[in-house]
C-alpha cells in the first residue's frame, strides 16, 4: 500500500488514541467553575435569528446573569447530533439541558433514562418522563386577547386568519383567536387559510389579499418567515385606501408595519426560561408538562403603541380585564390538546392531523 | 522539493492546526481552549472516540466507498446523497412495517431494501449515461434534490407520526434498530459492517478479475474494450448500480443505528463530503476507512468547540473546511515530492 493518506491519517489516529489514554478524564462542568449549577441549550437554528432561537439564547444568558450558572450552547445540524449533544452534556454533569424544539423529544427521552441526575426541558415537546419536561408556551392566551382586539376594531365584521402548517398547536392558536373575536363581536365572520409552509412569503400575501377581497379588514397570521407577506399585503391594501389592520404573532412585530399593525400576540421565551429554571430550583417540575404563560407575563398581547390613539379606550379596558381573568385562572381560552396526558388528548391523532 | 518522509503527516497536521488557529484568532476565540476542545471532542475519551468520531464516520465511510467504487470505473456519481436518502426511506419503511419480526429477519430485510433503493435511485442516471450519453454528473446531482424533497414530503405526509403534530416519523421498533458494537458507547454495529465492506472492496479491486476490469475500464474504456474484449457498458452499469446500492445502505444503517426515526434533512451532506473522503483516500477502499474517520473526527471536534469554547456553528463549519483544505494541500505537496501524483493508483 503506497497510498499516501493512510500514512497521513493513520499515525495521527494512533497518536490520538495513545494521547487520549493518558489524557485527563471527562471533567464535570462544576469542577471547572464556581457555578452553582450548569445549564446547556440546544437549538436547531442560529441564535442570531431575532426570533425563536434568539429568545432561547437570551433566556440562557439571563440564567447565567441571575444565578451565575455555567452555560453552554450547541447548534445541532441534523437529528444525528441530538443523541451526541445530550450524551456530551450528560457526561459532563450538566444539571439542566434546554432542547429548544419538539424535534429533540425522542432523543431527550433516551437521554433522560441515561442521565437521571439531569433535567431535560423540551420546548413544545409532547413526551414526558420524570426528568423530561415539555415546556409549553400557551400562545392561546395572547391569541385570545388579540382576537378581542380584532373583534373590537373590525368594521366589516369579517376577520381573516392565515396560518402556516395545519398542526394542532397552530390550530389551537386560531381556535382561541376566533373565540376572542366572537366574544366582542358575536356576529363576526372569521376566514381561515393554511398556506402549508411557515416561510412562503408570496403564498401568505396571496392568502391575505384574498381575505381582504372577501371583506376582511383585520388579518392575523401564525407563520414564521412568511409573516412579511402578511404585513405587505395589509400595507398595500391600506395604501390603496382600504383601511385594514394586521396582527403580529409569536413575537412583538409591531414595528414591521407600524402604521397598520394593531398589536402582536407574543411569547417572551427568555422569561419562560427563567421561570422554569426557578421552578426547577424549587424542585417543582418533573413528570408533567410545564405551561409557561398561564399566570405569568410570558405570553401576552401587546397593543401597538404607534396606533394606541385609534383603539377605543373601552376596548383596551376590556382586554385588560380579560388578561387579568386569564392570569388569575378565572378564564381558560380554548386550545387543541396535543400533549401526552393532556385533557382531551387521544393516543392516535388529536386534531385534524398533518398536511 | 525535498522528499518528504516520516515527517509528512506531521507537516500536514501542523499546517492544518496553524491555519485553524489563525481562523480562530481572527474570530476572537480562545485558541488554546478551542483547540483543546477540538482534540477532546474527537479523541479525548472513550465516548469521544466511539460515540462521536467513529459513529460519525459510518455514513462517510459507506458513501465514501460508493464514490470510490464509481470513480474507479470512471463514473462520476455525484448522487450518493440522493441514493442515501432513498436507502434511508426504504430501510425505514421495511423496518417500520416488519418491526414485529425478530431482528435477525427484519435487519437484513431493511439493509437489502436500502441496497435495492439506492441502486434504483442510480438506475435512471445509469440508463441515461449508457443509452443516451447524458452526463451522469448532472443527472445524479439533480436527483439528489428530488430525493431530499421527496423524503421531506413523505415525512410530512404518509410517513408522519400518527399524532400528525411533529415533522418526523414514528420511531423504529426495537427489533429494527442496530445493536451496540462498543459496549457503553453509542457506536453501533454498522461501523463493523462498513469496515468489512471496505476490506471486501479492497480485495475485489486487488485480487479479482472484475476488480482488474473495473480499473481497466476506468482508465480507458475504449482500450479495455479492444484489448480485453470487455463489455465496458455492462461493467459500467453494474458498477454504477453497485455504487448507488452502497450509498443507499449508508442511509438504512444511519437510520437504524443513529436516528431511529426519519427526520427531514437527515444527512449533513455526507454524500458530497464522501467525494472528498474518497479522493483524499486516492480511491483506495482501505484508505477510505482512515479518511472517513479523519472527517468524522474533525466534525466531532468542531461540535465540541461549540460546547466548550463557545465557537458558533458558522465558524465551526469554516474551520472544518479550512482543516480539510489544509490536509488536501499537504497531501498534494507530499505526493508531488513523493513522485506518485497523477491518476488514482492501483491498490
Amino acid at each position: 500500500m503506497r497510498s499516501f493518506p493512510v500514512r497521513l491519517v493513520a499515525p495521527g489516529f494512533l497518536l490520538a488514541l495513545g494521547l487520549s489514554a493518558c489524557g485527563e478524564s471527562e471533567s464535570a462542568c462544576r469542577d471547572l467553575s464556581e457555578a452553582p449549577f450548569c445549564v446547556a441549550l440546544l437549538t436547531a437554528g442560529p441564535v442570531s435569528d431575532a426570533g425563536w432561537y434568539a429568545g432561547a439564547y437570551e433566556g440562557l444568558l439571563q440564567i447565567e446573569q441571575r444565578w451565575g450558572a455555567q452555560i453552554s450552547h450547541q447548534q445541532t445540524r441534523t437529528a444525528s447530533e441530538y443523541d451526541e449533544a445530550f450524551l456530551a452534556y450528560g457526561t459532563e454533569g450538566y444539571d439542566l439541558v434546554f432542547a429548544h424544539g419538539s424535534e429533540y423529544q425522542d432523543a431527550a427521552i433516551r437521554a433522560g433514562e441515561r442521565f437521571p441526575e439531569t433535567t431535560f426541558i423540551v420546548s413544545g415537546g409532547g413526551r414526558i418522563a420524570d426528568n423530561v419536561v415539555p415546556l409549553i408556551f400557551t400562545l392561546e392566551n395572547g391569541s385570545y386577547l388579540a382576537g378581542m382586539a380584532a373583534g373590537g376594531m373590525t368594521e366589516s365584521g369579517v376577520v381573516g386568519m392565515v396560518g402556516g402548517v395545519r398542526i394542532p398547536p397552530a390550530e389551537g392558536v386560531f381556535l382561541a383567536f376566533e373565540a376572542g373575536v366572537k366574544a366582542v363581536r358575536p356576529d363576526a365572520e372569521v376566514l381561515e387559510t393554511w398556506i402549508g409552509t411557515w416561510d412562503d412569503v408570496a403564498a401568505a400575501k396571496e392568502a391575505v389579499t384574498s381575505h381582504i377581497s372577501r371583506g376582511a379588514d383585520v388579518v392575523v397570521h401564525n407563520t414564521d418567515g412568511a409573516s412579511f407577506g402578511v404585513f405587505n399585503a395589509v400595507r398595500e391594501a391600506a395604501d390603496a385606501g382600504d383601511p385594514t389592520w394586521a396582527i403580529g404573532m409569536n413575537r412583538d412585530q409591531n414595528d414591521i408595519a407600524p402604521e397598520v399593525t394593531l398589536g402582536s400576540a407574543v411569547i417572551r421565551i427568555e422569561d419562560a426560561f427563567v421561570e422554569i429554571t426557578e421552578a426547577w430550583r424549587d424542585s417543582e417540575i418533573g413528570g408533567a408538562a410545564y405551561y409557561a404563560g398561564g399566570e405569568s407575563e410570558v405570553v401576552d398581547f401587546v397593543a401597538n403603541p404607534a396606533v394606541m390613539d385609534r383603539i377605543p379606550a373601552d376596548l383596551l379596558a376590556r382586554i385588560d380585564s380579560m388578561r387579568t381573568a386569564i392570569r388569575s385562572g378565572d378564564f381558560d381560552p380554548p386550545r387543541v390538546p396535543f400533549i401526552e396526558g393532556e385533557e382531551g388528548y387521544e393516543e392516535t391523532g388529536a386534531g385534524a392531523g398533518g398536511g | 522539493m525535498i522528499r518528504a518522509r516520516w515527517w509528512g503527516p506531521f507537516f500536514a497536521i501542523g499546517l492544518a492546526l496553524a491555519v485553524t488557529s489563525v481562523a480562530l484568532a481572527l474570530g476572537g476565540y480562545d485558541v488554546p481552549q478551542a483547540l483543546g476542545a477540538l482534540w477532546r471532542g474527537a479523541f479525548g475519551s472513550e465516548q469521544a472516540i466511539a460515540s462521536f468520531t467513529l459513529k460519525r464516520s459510518v455514513p462517510l465511510l459507506l458513501t465514501g466507498l460508493a464514490v470510490a467504487l464509481a470513480f474507479r470505473a470512471g463514473i462520476w456519481n455525484i448522487g450518493a446523497e440522493g441514493q442515501l436518502y432513498a436507502g434511508a426511506v426504504a430501510g425505514f419503511t421495511v423496518g417500520f412495517v416488519g418491526g414485529g419480526l425478530p431482528a435477525a429477519v427484519v435487519i437484513p430485510a431493511m439493509l437489502a431494501a436500502s441496497l435495492v433503493a439506492g441502486a434504483a435511485w442510480a438506475a435512471f442516471p445509469t440508463v441515461m449515461k449508457l443509452r443516451g450519453g447524458t452526463n451522469e454528473v448532472i443527472t445524479t446531482l439533480l436527483l439528489n434534490f428530488v430525493a431530499i424533497h421527496l423524503t421531506a414530503w413523505l415525512i410530512d405526509g404518509p410517513l408522519q407520526e400518527p399524532q400528525g403534530v411533529y415533522n418526523e416519523t414514528a420511531p423504529l421498533p426495537e427489533s429494527a434498530t442496530l445493536g451496540t458494537l462498543w459496549p457503553g458507547t453509542d457506536l453501533h454495529v454498522g461501523f463493523a459492517l462498513a469496515v468489512a465492506l471496505a476490506v471486501v472492496l479492497w480485495v475485489v479491486f486487488r485480487f479479482t478479475r472484475v476488480g482488474f476490469l473495473i480499473r481497466a475500464v476506468g482508465e480507458g474504456p475504449e482500450a479495455a474494450r479492444i484489448a480485453g474484449r470487455v463489455d465496458s457498458g455492462r461493467l459500467s452499469a453494474g458498477v454504477f448500480l453497485a455504487s448507488g446500492a452502497l450509498a443507499g445502505l449508508a442511509g438504512a444503517v444511519h437510520v437504524a443505528g443513529v436516528d431511529l426515526a426519519l427526520y427531514p434533512g437527515l444527512s449533513q451532506g455526507w454524500g458530497y463530503t464522501a467525494i472528498a473522503v474518497a479522493l483524499l483516500a486516492r480511491l483506495n477502499p482501505l484508505a477510505v476507512i482512515a479518511t472517513a474517520i479523519f472527517f468524522g473526527a474533525i466534525q466531532a471536534g468542531g461540535t465540541s468547540m461549540q460546547r466548550v469554547a463557545g465557537v458558533p456553528l458558522a465558524w465551526v463549519n469554516v474551520i472544518e473546511a479550512i482543516t480539510v483544505i489544509g490536509v488536501l494541500i499537504a497531501a498534494r505537496g507530499r505526493s508531488r515530492s513523493g513522485g506518485d501524483a497523477g491518476a488514482p493508483e492501483a491498490a
